[in-house]
């Protein structure tokens, strides 16, 4: 299947920042079609009708969780989650800076579909450029009448308020979101209960990915039908996928859920030549491996979680055979470890002791024994935090180390045989 | 199954429990003595969910669950120990030991940890690690009361949530992140409020140390005695711990109905005075202008005559006896009894600011403080005048209650307009003031009052009758003369002998109180330390304290306390109940045997109060002076006791400080 | 006569154990000329050691004391001054006193102490004339300072001794690990070691 071009249509062709460039090419109708003809609750079905998916990470079917919400409160948030962090993933970066008024109606259409007055965006502290330019559309839809009181004169008043988080990975978690713009420490809250039932301010609480917003506009624009008819059986329509690594062309590509791994990887250019692909991470830096005998597989939610790793963000990160996997398995845990708020024990302490074996197996300090205490901590603490971070550290780190033994081994000073230095 | 809507049955280890709904499996698990280990998760804190160790297996549920915040609900299979709880559990366990420092021997915790117990019931007993461990800050100065150990602590932030829920300061936040993360004030300024000292209660390891008790035992050499406080008219439960006769510490107890399990500074940390150098440890007579020492024979004979002589020239009205507030029941009776069996009617245990410390007729429980829609707060700051009464209030603002303190008794009542049940805490000082909010308030239906009296055992005082106006058990008796009245009659000659047990008047009304001191004719004063009034005395006689001494007191919501001696007193010192027997002796007057005084404290503190309300006008014994500026009210002020208590010293100069 | 005879060789015979203890070494020492030589680890009198930098080993964490079977030990901590650091870390012993008279010399006190500071010694003399010299304080349980061997652990400011659980692992009575030699006694051991394995 080749690259498909849904959201990521006119990007790097033409200047979608422009408001006017945007509403020539049919931008905001679809918004104003919304709020003049349609009910929330059409929006709601067409969500649900769609099979749009969570595109953040969980995968969450997007009319399921609007549906959560208690019908008898009326103050009710969306957030927009746009605090992208997970190691590999660039998309809503780019869909933030290259078309903020695609972010921006995706935003307005949710807000309605939930019937509220007030959407937040959680902009990462890093994303400063992104930043001003949302900002600028903000305001020059707001100018437009677009975002306002009384928007195309139906009634419905609609808010929308940017805010630049402070450069924290846990702040994407969505409760950790929530309490980083409240203005409290970022760290995730205690579930039960949910931010559907009592989430930004107590009040019930939306928290959806960028990119799931935002095909929100080409949903209502071609219909339900239309995205729910490409896809597998359960994961339905496109994704923007962000290829890193060791391929020629990384970038991000709008693909069809469903195209095979290997397809993606031929989309973005393949390996180096003469290079053999040695593991994929499919989906960011939470993610487990999938190797050569999952190349096949197509690259959508089920799938993936049956080769034993998730598609999550769409992060599809290549290794081919220079990789050093101690090193790789270090930087990711290095990463958690680092990110890791500190509130739960698990997440806190495990993930330093990790990454400090890691350190010392980096050095080639390594001890016997070491991939066992790993393995064991690890897969212990996996299932035990208060949210996913603590959970992330198994994944990537089992998956390589089960697969590349050796890699490991190789960094015990005694045991290493001269011959299996790794490269 | 009838009652679905209100309780839930499930099964924990095989045993089936019903329990209200909404209980969490934690508590749930305490009905059938399970117990759950917990760090973060505290029954008035309520659930966290950090520390993980409280891991239950629930069946159907693919992943361990924790039980300090999972709700029962019916059918739920919980199992607390099994194959898996225990591997997640020992996991937990090893984590925190990670880069925890295993300074045990020295910690102050060790032998009442909560890491120990847990690692020695749950955990592995070995760790994988071999790296080294975090480093970060020991020792740091947190402020006047507290030491922190960083490296000790386990991130399970009860002390945070303890300033943020309960005390409602916000002064300790948790700072970094990760591995890194440590406890720290906000601000970066010392922590300091009156509840400091109970995080190092909370604290389930030894991270959050008192100063004063820091290094000085390990837990097994204490030994603990349950006793009232008596620093202010609450009444808190606490234990006293002493070692080799020196009281090292108070923790409090878990005592729902009076303290909630909480303990202000003040009650906590002053205790250090009874070793102090400046005690009094022998009767003191003045003779030229000097005291000497005296043996106590000779006291009671010099108070015993002194007395006598007295009565015999100038009748019943020449002599005259202050105190009751800071004595046990027992000693304000014998007090009064011993006084109006002489004849006098002189007495009063009101010896500052406060003219009334029983609420009279709509006297309230602290039950209905809880229950109260409305708590008006009327005169000085509770805060600082009943500590846990305001801890107790904020809770009742938590659960939604309207905290009022107006200019005016109408805007008061204004404000509390429709709601029910209303409770008045009055500070018992201005009569006039007490009677306007009696009044603005007596349309209402359910009003409960409180009076937070600036003396520990002020109502127990009234109860047993060291009152002017009224004899033992609030009964209406012919007028004496009260303490403004007593010094008065003391400046026109009129008054010969004052027995002042207890009280420094001096304190108050320095220049009067001096004036009527210096014109007495024989003035005995039994005290701890040389205070204003003792100065003043002719006869001074060494008393003990109260973790000294046992009896009862009666607290401002007319509870019958026990106090029970934990420490043996200087030699040379006696109780104020002692010395109340020699004079006895001396003035041939008979006293109740013990039983028949125990029977009389018990009947006397029953008795409710009925016949007045808020500010009668037979508290009202004068104006009211305002206090010299060194009366103050905080915590390490210098004021009475504190000001003898070496270990307080350094820290009131780090208060004066900053 | 050979019934004579017989007689002769029988007191002959008698007489020659008697003499041959003459040329048999004596079991008795002219004590207190002479001095026996207890095992290395005879329970007597009890030492407190210190660091090699003087540091004194005690932490007054009072283990002893709560081991002591016969309540013999008495042990007062407290903080130490940080411009006068008795010992590595926080705590140290401001009183240790040893009732010398209600000790039953059984060792427990050396099993539970986590810095190896207490120690009993093979010093078994002492015979004093007042109940009250039984009572053995830090005066003199202490070492010299100059007799402190090994090195303190962890000397942060303000900080405990980061490995006190490493020494606890070292430190057996039973079994005293390769290389070590904390005090005078230590010496001895690993010397008695080294002559039992040749």
């Amino acid at each position: 299947m080749p690259v498909t071009k849904v959201l990521t249509d006119g990007i790097g062709e033409v200047d979608l920042r422009d408001l006017a460039v945007y509403r020539a090419r049919g931008g905001y109708r679809q918004w104003e079609r919304a709020v003049r003809e349609l009910q929330p609750a059409d929006v709601l079905a067409a969500a649900e009708t769609s099979g749009l998916r969570g595109r953040g990470g969980a995968g969450f079917p997007t009319g399921r969780k609007w549906s959560f919400l208690p019908t008898d409160k009326h103050v009710r948030y969306l957030v927009c989650n746009c605090d992208e962090a997970e190691p590999g993933t660039f998309k809503d970066h780019m869909l933030l800076e290259e078309a903020p008024h695609l972010v921006l109606e995706g935003i307005l259409l949710g807000a309605y579909g939930i019937a509220c007055h007030h959407a937040f965006i959680y902009i990462r502290g890093e994303f400063k450029r992104g930043y001003e330019i949302f900002v600028r559309a903000l305001e020059e839809a707001r100018q437009a009448g677009l975002v306002g009181s009384n928007v195309f004169g139906s009634g419905f008043d609609i808010e929308v308020t940017a805010h630049r988080g402070a450069g924290a990975y846990i702040c994407g978690e969505e409760t950790g979101l929530l309490n980083s713009l409240e203005g409290k420490r970022g760290e995730p809250r205690l579930k039960p209960p949910f931010p559907a039932i009592e989430g930004l301010y107590g009040a019930p609480t939306v928290v959806n990915n960028v990119e799931t917003l935002a095909y929100l506009v080409p949903i209502l624009e071609k219909g339900a039908n239309w995205f729910a008819s490409v896809g597998t059986e359960r994961s339905k329509g496109y994704k923007i996928v962000s290829v890193s690594g060791h391929v020629q062309k990384p970038g991000n590509y709008e693909i069809a859920l469903g195209t095979t791994v290997r397809e993606i990887i031929e989309i973005a250019g393949g390996l180096r030549p003469g290079r053999r692909l040695m593991a994929v991470q499919p989906g960011g830096g939470s993610s487990a491996c999938i190797f050569e005998e999952h190349l096949d597989l197509p690259y959508d939610y089920e799938s993936m979680a049956k080769a034993g790793s998730m598609l999550g963000s769409g992060a599809f990160v290549v290794f081919d055979d220079t990789t050093d996997f101690v090193a790789a398995a270090y930087n990711m845990v290095r990463f958690f470890a680092h990110e890791s708020c500190g509130q739960c024990t698990p997440c806190r302490e495990g993930g330093h002791w990790i990454e400090t074996v890691l350190a010392r197996l980096v050095r080639g300090e390594g001890i016997e024994g070491d991939d066992a205490m790993m393995l064991r901590v690890a897969g212990t603490i996996t299932g035990l935090n208060l949210c996913a971070l603590g959970d992330s550290i198994e994944p990537f780190l089992k998956s390589v180390l089960v697969r590349f033994p050796d890699a490991f081994k190789a960094r015990i000073p005694s045991a290493a045989p001269a011959s299996a230095v790794a490269s | 199954m009838a009652d679905n809507a209100v309780n839930v049955t499930l099964t924990i280890d095989g045993v089936p429990v019903t329990v209200p709904k909404g209980t969490l499996l934690v508590e749930a698990a305490k009905t059938v003595k399970q117990e759950i280990p917990v760090y973060c998760y505290h029954p008035k804190l309520g659930p966290a969910g950090l520390c993980r160790v409280c891991l239950v297996d629930i069946e159907g549920m693919p992943k361990l669950q924790i039980a300090c915040n999972t709700p029962a609900a019916d059918g739920m299979v919980v199992h607390t120990r099994n194959d898996k709880v225990d591997a997640g559990r020992a996991m937990i366990l090893e984590l925190l030991l990670v880069n925890h420092p295993l300074d045990c021997p020295i910690c102050d915790k060790g032998g009442e940890c909560d890491l120990q117990d847990y690692a020695m019931a749950y955990g592995r007993g070995s760790s994988d690690l071999v790296d080294p461990k975090t480093r970060k800050p020991k020792g740091v100065d947190l402020g006047p009361t507290i030491v922190l150990d960083e490296e000790r602590c386990v991130v399970c932030q009860r002390c945070v949530r303890f300033d943020d829920i309960i005390a409602d300061e916000r002064q300790l936040v948790l700072k970094d992140r990760g591995v890194r993360d440590i406890i720290a004030t906000s601000t970066g300024d010392p922590y300091r409020h009156n509840f400091t000292g109970n995080v190092t209660e909370l604290c389930p390891v030894g991270a959050l140390t008192s100063k004063t008790y820091r290094f000085k035992s390990r837990p097994w050499d204490l030994q603990r005695t349950q006793t009232t406080c008596t620093q202010c008219a609450v009444g808190c439960q606490m234990f006293s711990d002493v070692r080799y006769g020196v009281p090292l510490r108070t923790m409090s107890v878990e005592h729902d109905a009076i303290s909630d399990g909480w303990l202000c500074d003040r009650g906590r940390y002053n205790i250090g005075f009874y070793d102090s150098a400046e005690r009094i440890v022998q009767p003191l007579y003045r003779r030229n202008g000097t005291f000497v020492q005296i043996g106590w024979d000779d006291a009671f004979t010099l108070w015993g005559k002194a007395l006598r002589e007295a009565l015999r020239a100038r009748g019943p009205e020449a002599v005259g006896a202050i105190g009751g507030g800071r004595l046990t029941n027992e000693e304000a009776y014998l007090l009064q009894h011993l006084t109006r069996a002489v004849g006098s009617a002189n007495l009063d245990w009101r010896a500052g600011l406060a003219r009334q410390a029983t609420p009279g007729a709509k006297g309230g429980t602290l039950a209905a403080l809880d229950r109260a829609q409305a708590i008006v707060t009327i005169g000085e700051p509770l805060r600082e005048r009943a500590p846990v009464l305001w801890l107790r209030i904020l809770k009742a603002v938590r659960r939604g209650a309207r905290l009022i303190a107006a200019a005016t008794p109408a805007e008061a009542a204004a404000q509390c307009a429709g709601l029910a049940p209303i409770a008045l805490v009055w500070d018992g000082v201005d009569p006039a003031l007490g009677a306007a909010y009696d009044g603005a308030f007596a349309g209402f239906a359910e009003v409960a009052t409180f009076i937070a009296s600036e003396q520990g055992n002020a109502r127990g005082a009234e109860a047993m009758g060291m009152l002017p106006a009224f004899g033992p058990g609030y009964a209406a008796v012919a007028p004496g003369r009260g303490t403004r009245a007593m010094l008065e009659d003391a400046r026109a000659g009129r008054l010969r002998v004052l027995s002042i047990l207890g009280a420094n008047p001096a304190a108050y009304a320095p220049n009067a109180a001096a004036e009527a001191l210096d014109a007495l004719e024989f003035t005995v004063v039994s005290e701890l330390f040389m205070t204003e009034t003792a100065a003043r005395a002719t006869l001074v006689l060494p008393a003990r304290g109260p973790l000294e001494k046992s009896g009862t007191t009666l607290n401002l919501t007319g509870d019958l306390l026990p106090l029970h001696a934990s420490l043996q007193a200087p030699e040379g010192t006696l109780a104020d109940l002692e010395m109340l027997i020699g004079l006895a002796q001396q003035l041939d007057v008979e006293l109740p045997s013990a039983e028949d005084l125990e029977r009389a404290v018990i009947a006397h503190a029953a008795k409710l109060p009925t016949g007045f309300g808020l500010g009668d006008a037979r508290f009202d014994d004068g104006p009211s002076v305002a206090p010299p500026p060194h009366v103050h009210r905080t915590i390490f002020d210098g004021a009475g006791t504190a000001a003898h208590d070496p270990r307080l010293t350094s820290l009131r100069a780090l208060e004066v400080g900053v | 006569m050979r019934k004579r005879l017989y007689n002769v060789g029988a007191i002959l015979k008698g007489l020659s154990i008697t003499f041959g203890f003459m040329f048999r070494k004596r079991p008795t020492i002219e004590y207190p000329s002479v001095k026996k030589q207890h095992a290395p680890r005879f329970h007597g009198l009890h030492e407190l050691r210190r660091y090699g930098d003087g540091k004194e080993r005690c932490i007054g964490c009072e283990l002893c004391s709560s081991a002591c079977p016969a309540n013999a030990i008495t042990v007062i901590g407290a903080e130490n001054a940080p411009d006068d650091r008795k010992s590595p870390g926080e705590r140290h012993a401001a009183r240790y006193e040893i009732d010398e008279l209600r000790c039953i010399f059984c060792g427990m006190c050396e099993e539970a102490c986590p810095t190896d500071a207490i120690v009993l010694t093979p010093r078994f003399e002492m015979a004093d004339y007042r109940r009250g010299s039984f009572i053995y304080a830090k005066d003199r349980l202490l070492v010299p300072p100059d007799a402190g061997v090994g090195e303190a652990p962890d000397e942060r400011p303000g900080g405990i001794p980061g490995d006190l659980g490493r020494v606890a692992e070292i430190k057996s009575t039973t079994d005293v690990a390769r290389g070590f030699s904390a005090t005078h006694r230590g010496e001895i051991l690993k010397t008695q070691r080294r002559g039992l394995a040749g």
